[in-house]
């Protein structure tokens, strides 16, 4: 199957948004290149939801980086998903673990990680990374390091 | 969205600042940018807590990208009396380009690195 087959979104004529959260949104291609590792990162700067409890809106960074195995995000469709979270009422530490689940269901990456640098609220802003590896030993001890050295420079957002 | 005016003090210059404003194009698609506005007091200011709500508000809004910054402008200028207000709006960029809206007085704005930078 070639790539224009895969995709529905990317490069249609008429792009539908929608505002209550869809993982069925997100599309994948096939991994190129699936006899080398390599890293991806998808910076998403526009990230918005509701707090659950006061339907006040939160808006923060996702970093997502992982090693693709046989399949991968197409980013169009995930820029569609992230934005289907503007009217949807999760924590952060929810939010960051609920993606980072849709992702690996739709990829089975070798490896994941996402970072959520939420704004402030309440002069406090939260920060949760989600980690995904396959058993493999090589992206075990990825997943062991990057765990262990998570915070190790803290970032600062807001 | 109502703005409740506050008595403050004649001649308190007054500047406002959120990274946090959101509404949505013509597309559906939203726009993300930071707003900034600045006025003079001729005695009175608005309810920070309303306009919140009010910014809050925009996210369910369909604009041209072109009127946000008058959006804004009105909506202070229909609450309360004051001079030299200015509102400018910097957006995101959508394909490439991005956007900075302005109207009535100009200023130059003060980006911060995060929300508790001072000055």
């Amino acid at each position: 199957m070639n790539r224009e087959e895969e995709l529905s979104q990317l490069g249609a004529g008429q792009t539908e948004y929608k505002y209550s959260y869809d993982p069925k949104l997100l599309e994948s291609f096939e991994n190129a290149h699936q006899g080398n590792d390599y890293w991806v990162t998808l910076n998403a700067d526009e990230f918005t939801s509701l707090c659950p409890i006061t339907n006040q809106p939160d808006f923060g960074t996702l970093i997502i980086n992982y090693i693709p195995d046989v399949k991968m995000v197409e980013s169009k469709s995930l820029k569609l998903y992230l934005f289907s979270f503007i009217n949807n009422g999760e924590f952060h530490e929810d939010v960051v673990n609920k993606i980072g689940k849709d992702l690996v269901e739709l990829m089975e990456p070798k490896y994941l990680e996402i970072v959520g640098l939420f704004y402030p609220r309440g002069n406090i802003s939260i920060h949760p990374r989600f980690f995904y590896s396959t058993e493999d030993e090589k992206y075990k001890k990825i997943h062991e390091h990057r765990f262990l050295n998570a915070n190790i420079n803290p970032q600062r957002v807001g | 969205m109502h703005l409740s005016k506050i008595e403050i003090r004649e001649g308190t210059r007054v500047e406002f600042h959120s990274n946090e404003l959101l509404f949505l194009a013509s597309s559906g698609q939203p726009y993300r940018g930071s707003l900034y506005v600045k006025f003079e007091s001729l005695g009175e200011s608005f309810d920070t807590v309303d306009f919140k709500r009010y910014i809050t508000s925009l996210r369910s809004s369909t604009l041209n990208a072109e009127d946000i910054a008058y959006e804004i402008y009105s909506k202070i200028d229909e609450t309360i009396e004051s001079q030299n207000l200015g509102v400018v709006v910097d957006l995101s960029a959508r394909g490439g380009l991005a956007q900075r809206l302005s109207f009535g007085e100009e200023f130059v704005v003060t980006q911060k690195n995060n929300i508790f930078q001072v000055g």
